[in-house]
């Protein structure tokens, strides 16, 4: 009876280790490859994962783009399980202009690096902000919009600074977006309350489960003109940043024919018909020039 | 893998495992709870409350904690019921462990022969008694390979509780690596910190079933 | 206070996306457990083999599964796997990868369990026979067995199709995934649908899960 336990603690062990040898053969290889190139990450986090050229792509005659799906109006799913948004118009054209049809994959904020550099997807179209943290893991082409960020609160009590924040109160943010690292980042004592989703984040902040909502601010304005009671207290924080679309690292030619189409339809004001098509209904006309980017410029 | 990540990472960690300890274990003596007066609900044949129970059993051992989790924490406030992340992780896991709880302890009870009870009633103990001198602790420590078993269950499910905003384990795993893409290293550190956490009770188990054994057949 | 939001999933496609959601779980479920059972009985059949080296593997694979949640099973084949091997595998078949190896590690257990209880001279009358192994497992003691695991294996199915649940997390767009989406698209309109929509959702997974959990019970004392 006693080797019962004995086994049972053998069997622990072993396990752990060889959980632990096969998550550290990989750190080896990654570490051999940091030795022969820089000191930087960036040769890590480009090692192993595949990505597929744009002839690759081509010749599939499927290109995956990563979106959102529960981002209206950016990325989203209508009532005819259609995706639909901003982001989504552009992927449209990218596939007409590309000749293949597209696979949507949804995706959440926290999981965008992770499906380029795994390679899951083509490229993220998902409202992602270039920042220099993501650009050391990521290749984003031309931007295509401009974004700050913003915090939006109940028009009943609204946030209008970040020093107002009381101890025990706590501020809704998204995983793995910009206003989660930029709030981390700069205002430390502030408590977060993280979700995976935006639809979960929204629905929380409905039911009043945070004083505030902290996001890209295009996002909150859009969420206060949608919704009754809702107020942008704060709504430019930070940098002014803005959104391209990101290609897996070292995935030279799609990044390079991405830059050249959105050059391209820059020309004939594409951008622009997309704000006119998927935007304006949320934020009327006032917001055009001041959220586009045409040519990535 | 880098270890200075892993040491920067480490106190992230640390402070999860604490948030999921604290919300299992509040969870767990919830569930114990409400196992142990369904069972007696059970043992006694109340009426109606017995239908009650069935239908809490079968309705919440049929769906998937996550479901449940996001009917109480995000629908609910929609009818005018607010409940704080916390304690819905708490009320979740105690509900779905519940159900469970309920049929262990239950077959522990049905494992005492009838005749116990018949003796201590005739001996003038009342109902409650009886149950809670004479069947109970037999019924118990007949039931705790089950109800470790669940504990174990219970822990694990609180994984989902990262969709309701607490900083678990899991949580704090997905966080980092969506803002800072180290997969790897926070991978490992997730695999090492479940391990730590439910090793000893998956020891402890073995133990107790081991003395148990001697307990009922002398070996 | 308006409607519940109920209203919301009778608007365009959207309670049959919601019904497709389910099923994509639903496939996941059956697919899995199909796997879990033929590699179940070989696992188990493995488990009662006197070889030490082969016992100890065994364990760890056993106390692996029973100790690591579900979901970072997932996360570690879906986000890991690329990384290490530089294996790219989808999100479905990383879930099905992931309840495969949960469900072998439980059908495999109980195989084991059952072969035990088979008397061991029933063995031994089988190879006084002349039957050889293969033979004595196929025609003798897995017959037996199998009556005793249906239910426990039906039980599988139901636990599976709840723990389908977590596979929102890597990006499968399933019942729950597809209720968000319904959420989002209709907040401006039906501010309360999240009351509805999950309350629906709900049900959904009991009135598929709970047939089921009653027919293995129903098997299980008819056939104890």
């Amino acid at each position: 009876m006693k080797n019962n336990l004995v086994k049972k603690l053998t069997a622990a062990t072993l396990a752990t280790g060889l959980l632990a040898a096969s998550l550290t053969g990989c750190g080896s290889s990654a570490a051999t490859s940091e030795v022969a190139g820089t000191e930087e990450k960036t040769v890590e986090a480009s090692s192993n994962a595949g990505y597929r050229t744009l002839d690759e792509i081509k010749e599939s005659g499927t290109i995956n783009i990563g979106v959102f799906s529960d981002k209206s109006p950016f990325g989203y799913v209508d009532e005819n399980g259609e995706y639909a948004g901003y982001d989504v118009y552009f992927a449209e054209r990218i596939g007409k202009d590309l000749g293949v049809d597209i696979n949507y994959v949804s995706t959440e904020a926290a999981n965008r690096i992770e499906y380029l550099q795994t390679g899951k997807v083509d490229i993220i179209l998902a409202n992602f902000t270039v920042t220099e943290e993501r650009a050391q893991e990521v290749d984003f082409a031309l931007p295509y919009m401009n974004v700050a960020l913003g915090v939006v609160s109940p028009e009943s009590a609204v946030v209008e600074s970040l020093d107002d924040i009381g101890a025990d109160d706590e501020i809704i943010v998204i995983s793995g977006t910009t206003a989660e690292t930029y709030l981390t980042k700069n205002y430390p004592d502030i408590k977060l309350q993280k979700y995976d989703a935006y639809a979960e984040a929204k629905t929380a902040f409905e039911n009043g489960n945070g004083v505030a909502w902290a996001n890209d601010n295009t996002e909150v304005i859009a969420f206060s003109l949608e919704n009754e009671g809702y107020t942008v207290g704060i709504p430019s924080l930070g940098d002014q940043d803005t959104i391209a679309p990101a290609v897996t690292k070292g995935n030279e030619t799609l990044l390079k024919w991405l830059n050249d189409e959105i050059e391209t339809i820059g020309a004939e004001n594409f951008f622009h018909a997309d704000y006119e098509a998927t935007l304006l209904d949320t934020y009327g006309a006032e917001y055009e020039d001041t959220l586009v980017l045409e040519g990535g410029k | 893998m880098d270890k200075d990540i892993l040491i920067e990472y480490l106190p992230l960690y640390k402070d999860a495992l604490f948030l999921t300890l604290k919300i299992g274990w509040q969870g767990i003596l919830l569930a114990f709870v409400i196992g142990l007066v369904g069972s007696a609900i059970f043992h006694f044949k109340v009426p109606v409350l017995k239908t009650i129970v069935g239908v809490y059993i079968e309705l919440f051992r049929n769906t998937p904690l996550l479901v449940q989790l996001f009917f109480i924490y995000f629908a609910l406030p929609k009818v005018g019921i607010q409940i704080t992340a916390e304690l819905c992780g708490v009320l979740g896991l105690g509900l779905l462990g519940g159900a469970y709880m309920i049929e262990t302890f239950r077959s522990g009870l049905e494992a005492i022969p009838v005749i116990q009870t018949e003796s201590a009633l005739s001996l003038g103990m009342n109902d409650l008694q009886t149950l809670w001198h004479v069947i109970l602790p037999q019924a118990i420590s007949i039931s705790v390979p089950g109800l470790l078993a669940n504990v174990i269950f219970l822990l694990k499910e609180t994984s989902v509780f990262s969709t309701i905003s607490l900083m678990d384990l899991m949580f704090t795993a997905k966080d980092l690596i969506g803002m800072y893409a180290k997969t790897i290293e926070c991978l490992f550190l997730l695999v090492v910190f479940y391990l730590i956490m439910l090793l000893p009770v998956s020891i402890i188990g073995a133990i107790v079933e081991r003395r148990l054994r001697y307990g009922q057949f002398g070996d | 206070m308006d409607s519940l939001g109920i209203d919301v999933l009778f608007k365009g496609t959207n309670f049959l996306r919601l019904l497709q959601g389910l099923w994509v779980s639903i496939e996941i479920s059956l697919i899995s457990v199909a796997l879990s059972i033929v590699l179940g009985l070989l696992i188990g059949i493995l488990m009662t083999v006197d070889n030490k080296p082969l016992k100890a593997i065994l364990k760890v694979y056993l106390e692996t599964v029973r100790i690591m949640p579900q979901m970072v099973l997932l996360f570690i084949v879906y986000f890991g796997t690329t990384r290490v091997f530089g294996w790219d595998m989808s999100a479905e078949s990383s879930a099905i990868f992931v309840f495969t190896f949960w469900g072998t590690a439980e059908m495999g257990d109980l195989v084991r369990g059952s072969i035990k209880s088979v008397p061991k001279i029933q063995f031994e009358s089988a190879f006084a026979l002349g039957m050889d192994k293969i033979q004595t497992y196929l025609y003798i003691i897995l017959p037996q067995t199998i009556r005793r695991l249906i239910p426990l294996s039906i039980n599988l199915i139901t636990r599976m199709i709840k723990t389908t649940s977590l596979v929102m997390m890597i990006g499968i767009v399933e019942v729950l995934k597809v209720g968000q989406q319904i959420i989002e698209a209709n907040r401006k309109v039906s501010p309360n649908a999240a009351f509805g929509v999950f309350a629906v959702v709900f049900l959904l997974y009991f009135i598929v899960c709970w047939p089921i959990s009653r027919l293995a019970t129903y098997l299980e004392k008819r056939w104890a």
